[in-house]
Formats: structure tokens, sequence, C-alpha cells
């Protein structure tokens, strides 16, 4: 065996040459961590709205809370279903909300709109949502004209900060009191108000989006399912809410999968080149030392694995430099379109030790596709013609 | 021998790594062309989009609808000279949810004036409008669906519950790029007339035409004012602002890509910067010949410099000339009818092809400038000592 040292001293004499072909591949290991961050973060967020044992209802036929219609009487009939938890004075746990989508403008343009969900929310929504803590300011007043912002949203919009005001309808202005964190879900990027005064200013009176409830188990759902779809005068639809935020995410994600999977492919097939130019040069480079090599009495095997494996050390140079980079992104926020409520949310890029594992493995992988030929080429060098040149 | 000759001469005396690297250019500038296709996908929507057609909704809300009396308000307006109007109706395919197309209910035959680059045979539109389940679909919607004229469908209504039945009775194709080819439209009547007593007569959204974009803001003004002292007031703008604002909220993606697109240049430039000084780096001993035999600094460079542009120019062009049939007749055409509606308009664009093969030669060049650099402060004496 060629000691690796060999290698590592190789890589370090021809540094321009190293750094470049390291660089390159660096920057596809970057892109690629940040893509499947990116597409993790956006699971997160809005997968992390749903909690396991929550179900949420529903108008048949509708896919998003923001075409569902529910009215208001069908609350108490959801409700008492079978398999709602009671809470210890015998009170379901269940919340029925209003889901509408309001344009506010945003700071430092000249009135460019976008969209902001505004969720109608009971009274009772802090005991029920009990991931949502409200972390500055107060909440609203019950029956105010007050409403409460997720964090991610503060100052992303006028009127959207403590103190500040907007119009709700004409001549209705509500006042944002506070702000609250929701565990990185969707939630964050929600102004939530009191369910009348949603009704009132988008003309819903009775009406609602949805009801989600806590069952006793998740165990208990087909059963509330069951007795939700049996009725079918009644139109409703129950799914698990965690399936539900699933499918929110699809859209969005499989749209930033796709862009991305596309863009990584063809990084990599020009990094592997950029490595295997590299690597037969420095094959060429070199072709006496491998001659003496061989003199020396290594095999061509031992050759084939001490090439390849110079390959994939300059490629992991490049894999871990860019996965160091790519954590770098954790700082960023990135806000788009939600594709399912068409209203703005907010994304952060979510590292995990699997996405960076498999990033510096991407990294080697090149290396290995890009050494492979080269490892050949000089495995086949003759002693003696080498020896000659 | 002039310099393109010795250039050319050059890039084949290591051809296996001329190959490579001008393969390795290729790839990347597909990757650009391809990113650049997907931006002025985007883009296409707003540019081609009209100034002269106003939109009017809801001022606070998309999702609340208006009066149809304002429909007829909105025609009295000075200026305006055609109206029709709209309903989002949010159809699906049974069994086929999660292909999003997009469905609107409308008065087919305001709708078919106000937006005149849409084109109906006139024997399906005389048929469309005779019937009240009449349709009209977009041609790569039909492509998508196999629907063809005569066949019947049926849509599961996400908004308006219940199952929905339609004629197909024309197909429609668009001549401006701002159209998507993929939406279905069918009678707002049709609609009206099946929904209960308290959600008729309502419209989602009311577009008007006037005589020239320069009337745009003022009738949009004109517009918005009449409704100020109603209950329900409005929001009226040109389809070209309209567009640009929801460009606004996707405009981070827009960004991230174009972030990844410069990446792909910087590799690019890697690669082929790497080559060449590889080939300085050889020739060391060369240069030193060339150097005693009179040849001046400045032609080395210029020798590298020639060398470079000849692989970025050979690489751009066969990255173009792989990315145009694979963009056209591959990528182009599923993303069209996979993200229906976000794409009508999935083409390479010439624009994006001068762009490619500028900065293939451009970049080469910028990437040659070290090389070329150390190639012209050779000591001749040095350089004749090396070899290999």
């Amino acid at each position: 065996m060629i000691p690796v040292a060999y290698n590592i001293r190789s890589l370090a004499v021809r540094k321009a040459t190293t750094i470049a072909t390291a660089t390159g591949i660096a920057l596809v290991v970057a892109v690629l961590a940040s893509s499947q961050m990116l597409s993790n973060g956006i699971r997160n967020t809005l997968g992390k709205a749903g909690q396991p044992g929550r179900a949420i209802v529903l108008r048949k036929g509708a896919d998003t809370e923001m075409s569902s219609n529910l009215e208001n009487r069908m609350l108490n009939l959801i409700l008492a279903a079978p398999g709602v938890k009671r809470d210890s004075s015998g009170q379901p746990r269940g919340v029925g909300e209003l889901l509408v989508v309001l344009a506010l403008e945003k700071p430092g343009t000249s009135g460019q709109m976008s969209n902001v969900a505004l969720r109608g929310v009971s009274d009772n929504v802090f005991q029920f949502r009990d991931q949502v803590k409200i972390v500055a300011g107060r909440p609203a007043k019950p029956g105010s004209h007050e409403v409460v912002i997720g964090q991610r949203l503060r100052g992303q919009f006028k009127g959207l900060d403590i103190g500040q005001k907007f119009e709700l309808k004409k001549n209705l202005n509500v006042e944002t009191v506070g702000v609250f964190a929701g565990n990185g879900s969707s939630s964050e990027s929600e102004v939530w108000g009191d369910v009348d005064l949603v009704r009132s200013a988008f003309g819903r009176d009775a009406m609602l989006s949805s009801v989600i409830v806590e069952l006793e188990s998740p165990a208990k759902f087909d059963a509330f399912k069951v007795a939700m779809e049996r009725d079918k005068q009644l139109g409703l639809q129950a799914f698990p809410e965690i399936q539900y935020y699933e499918q929110q995410s699809e859209g969005t994600a499989k749209l930033v999968t796709w862009l991305t999977g596309v863009v990584v492919f063809f990084f990599s097939v020009g990094a592997i080149i950029g490595a295997t130019i590299t690597m037969y040069a420095a094959v060429a480079h070199r072709k006496r030392e491998i001659g003496t090599l061989r003199a020396l009495g290594f095999s061509r095997t031992t050759i084939l694995f001490s090439f390849l494996l110079e390959a994939v050390l300059l490629a992991l140079l490049g894999g871990v430099t860019g996965a160091l980079a790519s954590l770098g992104m954790g700082f960023v926020k990135f806000s788009m379109m939600n594709m399912t409520s068409w209203s703005e949310i907010s994304f952060s890029f979510d590292p995990t030790p699997g996405i960076l594992a498999s990033a510096v493995l991407l990294g080697g992988m090149m290396g290995v596709l890009g050494g492979v030929f080269p490892a050949f080429r000089a495995s086949r060098v003759s002693a003696v013609e080498a020896m000659r040149d | 021998m002039n310099l393109a000759t010795i250039a050319i001469k050059n890039t084949r005396r290591n051809l296996f790594r001329t190959v490579l690297t001008i393969f390795g250019v290729a790839v990347a500038m597909l990757a650009f062309l391809l990113l650049r296709t997907v931006l002025s996908a985007w883009l296409v929507g707003v540019e081609y989009s009209a100034k002269d057609r106003l939109a009017t909704r809801h001022k606070i809300t998309f999702i609340m609808t208006l009066p149809k009396r304002y429909v007829e308000d909105v025609r009295q307006v000075p200026g305006v000279t055609a109206v029709t109007w709209f309903n989002w109706f949010g159809g699906k395919l049974p069994g086929k949810e999660d292909q999003f197309f997009g469905t609107m209910a409308v008065d087919i035959k305001s709708f078919l004036d106000v937006y005149d680059e849409i084109y109906v045979p006139p024997e399906q539109k005389a048929n469309v409008l005779a019937d009240r389940r009449g349709a009209i679909v977009g041609a790569s919607l039909a492509r998508q669906f196999g629907w063809k004229v005569g066949d019947h469908i049926t849509l599961d209504g996400t908004i308006f519950p219940g199952q929905w039945e339609f004629n197909v009775d024309g197909i429609y194709t668009a001549t401006k790029k701002s159209i998507d080819q993929s939406s279905l439209y069918f009678h707002w009547d049709y609609l009206n007339e099946s929904l209960p007593e308290i959600q008729r007569e309502q419209v989602g959204w009311i577009a008007s035409k006037v005589p020239d974009a320069g009337q745009a803001a003022t009738v949009a003004k004109r517009i918005d004012t009449l409704f100020e002292p109603r209950d329900i007031q409005t929001l009226s703008m040109s389809e070209r602002a309209m567009n640009t604002s929801f460009l606004g909220m996707i405009s981070t993606l827009l960004d991230a890509m174009q972030i990844v697109s410069f990446v792909i240049l910087l590799i690019m430039m890697l690669i082929l910067g790497n080559t060449i000084a590889m080939g300085v780096r050889e020739r060391t001993h060369e240069y030193g010949v060339l150097r005693a035999i009179g040849f001046m600094p400045k032609h080395l460079s210029a020798f590298v410099v020639a060398e470079a542009t000849v692989l970025g120019l050979l690489g751009g062009a066969l990255g173009v000339a792989i990315g145009i049939p694979l963009i056209n007749q591959g990528v182009g055409r599923f993303m069209e009818e996979s993200f229906t509606g976000l794409f009508p308009y999935f083409r390479v664009l010439e624009r994006d092809v001068f762009i490619v093969m500028g900065l293939s030669v451009g970049l080469a060049v910028i990437a040659a400038i070290i090389p070329a650099y150390n190639a012209s402060k050779l000591h001749v004496v040095d350089a004749l000592r090396k070899f290999g």
C-alpha cells in the first residue's frame, strides 16, 4: 500500500489546480445541501403545523382550508362526535376557525401588495394550540379589534408590528398587539384575530373554514372519520392533521425539489469533468514517479487505488468545504408564496446530519467517478517506458 | 499562420483534455440556459401581458367577490371600451386531483372580445355560445388529458361542491405568449344558475379594456374612485402591474435561481481556467523557446487567450446545440404540462442564446487572464531550463 501521505503531498504541491477543482466540487455540494435544507425547511414549516392525534374537518371536496366553507352549526355536531377528547371539565377539545387572505402593503416599496393569511380564531385558541406562545406584547382581548401576528411576519408588512394598525375593511382598523412563536410552523406566517371580527369583515357570517379536534388517541381517527362522513347530507370530510399539512407542502416542495434536482445533476456532471481533467493531468505529470513505484514493486492494483484515493481525497476536501459553507444558509430566511393559500410564507434552511452527510458523500462520489479513468491509466503505466521518458 | 490557426492547433495537442473541457463548458452552459429559460418563462408572462387591459378586484382580498352589478358600473366608466367578468371555479378532474389547471367561469362572448389574443375556430365558437354546458379548453390542457372537441367531462368543484358536467365545444390557442393554454373556461351563467340564491350574482374579478396603455392608470383610478363610497371598494390595475406584483411574491425564488446560475458560471470558469493553466504549465519550455526566437510576452498572452476563446466558443455552441432541442422538445413540454399556469411558455428565447454564447466566450477570456499573465511573465532562461 502506498502511504496516503504521498497523495496528500501530491495534492499540496499542485495547490492552484487542487483548489480550483475542490472549489468546483464545493460549489456543487453547497448548492445540493442548501436546496435539500430548503426542502426540509418547507416540510418542517408546513408539516409542523400538524400534530399527531388531531384531525381536521373540511367541507367535502375542498382540498384546503381556503376553499372550505362550513356552517357554524357544524361545530357542535363535530365536537360531539365519538373519539373527541374532553378536558377535565368535560369540555370537548376542538376549535372552529376561519382562514382568509388579506392584501397588505410591503414596507419600503411603492405600494407593492402581497397576500397574508388571516385566521379567525376562538377565545380558547392558545389552550388548544399549545405549541403557540406569545413572545412579545400581549394576547388580543376577546371580541376586540385587536390581532396577534406570527413572528415571521413581524415588520414584513405595513401594520404588522406591535402598536401598528391596518385596515380590515372600510372604516374598520385593527391593531397589532402581540407576536407569537409557533415552533417554526406555518402559523408563524399568519395573523390571528377574533373569529367574529374576521367573519364580519369578510362577510362570512356564521361560517367556518375548518374544525380541528384533538382525539382521545390517534387510533380513534377511523371511528371519528366514519362518524363525520356517514351522513352525506352534512358534506364533511376528515383528515389526520399531519397528513393534511403534508399534502399542503407537496406542491411547493415538488417545485423546489424538481428545479434543484435538474440543476444539481448538471452541476455534478460539470464538476466530475473538472475532477477528471485534474486527475488525468496529475497522472500525466507523474508518469516517471509511477514508473518508479512500479519498479519498486508496487502492483498495478495498488497504484490504481492510490490514484482513486487521491481523487476521493480531493473531492472530499471540496465536499466538506461545500457542506460547511451551506450551513451559512441557516441564517437566511426564504419567503415565498405558499402555492395552496396564495399567501406569503417564510421558510428557513433546516440542516440535518443526514443532509450534510449525503452532500459530502455526493462529493466523494464525484471523486470516484472523476478519478476512475485516470487511475486506470496510471495503473497501466509500464515501468520501463516511464523511466525512459 | 495566424492567431486563430495557432489557437486551434494548440487545442489539438491534448485532444482528450480539450474534448473533456469543451464538454464541461457545454454542460455548464446547458444548465445556465435551462435556468435562464425558467426565469424567462416566468418573466414572459409579465413582458407580454397587456397594458391596455385592467383587472378590478375586491380591495382587501382576492377571495371575496364583487356584486355582479359592478360590471355595468365599470362599463359606464369613461375610457372603458369593453368589459368581461370571471369567477375562479377551482375544478379538479376526479382521480387526477394532483394535476392543477385553471378553471374559470366567464361570460364567453365578452371574454373573447376582451381577450382578443385567444383564438377559437369560428364554428367551435358558435357551438360553445349555443351550449349552456359548453366549455373551451386550452390546446396544451387538451393534449395533457387527451380531450377532443365533442367530449363530455365531469369535474369536482372544490369551491362550489358537487359534480359539474361540461361539453368540450372548442379548443383555444393563443396568439400571445402570456396567455396560458392550459385553462378551462365555461359559461358564467351555468355556474350562477346552479348556485344557491345567496351565492348568486357575484363575480370574482372584472376585466376591462381601455383604448391604449397610456390611459390605463387614469381609468383604473376612475373605477376605484367610483366604488370608494360603496360598501365594497375595489382595486384596479393593469394586467401588467398585476403580474408584476405576482412576481414580487415569488421574487426570492427568482433571486435564488439567479444566484445559482452565477454559481454554474463560476464552475465553468474553474474548469476552463484549470485546463488552460495546465496547458501553460506543460508548455513552459516551449514558451521559453518562442521568447528566445523573438516572440514578445504579449504574443504568448495572445496564444493563451485565443486558445481559451476557442474552447469557450466550442463549449458554448455545443451547450446551445444540445440545449435547444432538449428544452424545447423535452423539458419545456413537461414543465408546461406539469406546472400548468406557472409556465405558459417554456421555450428557449433567442435572447438567452445570445447571452449564453457571449458569456461562454467572455468568461473563457477572463478565466485565461491569470494563465496568460503567468505565461507573459516567464523568464526566458528559467523557462528553457524547465522540461515537462
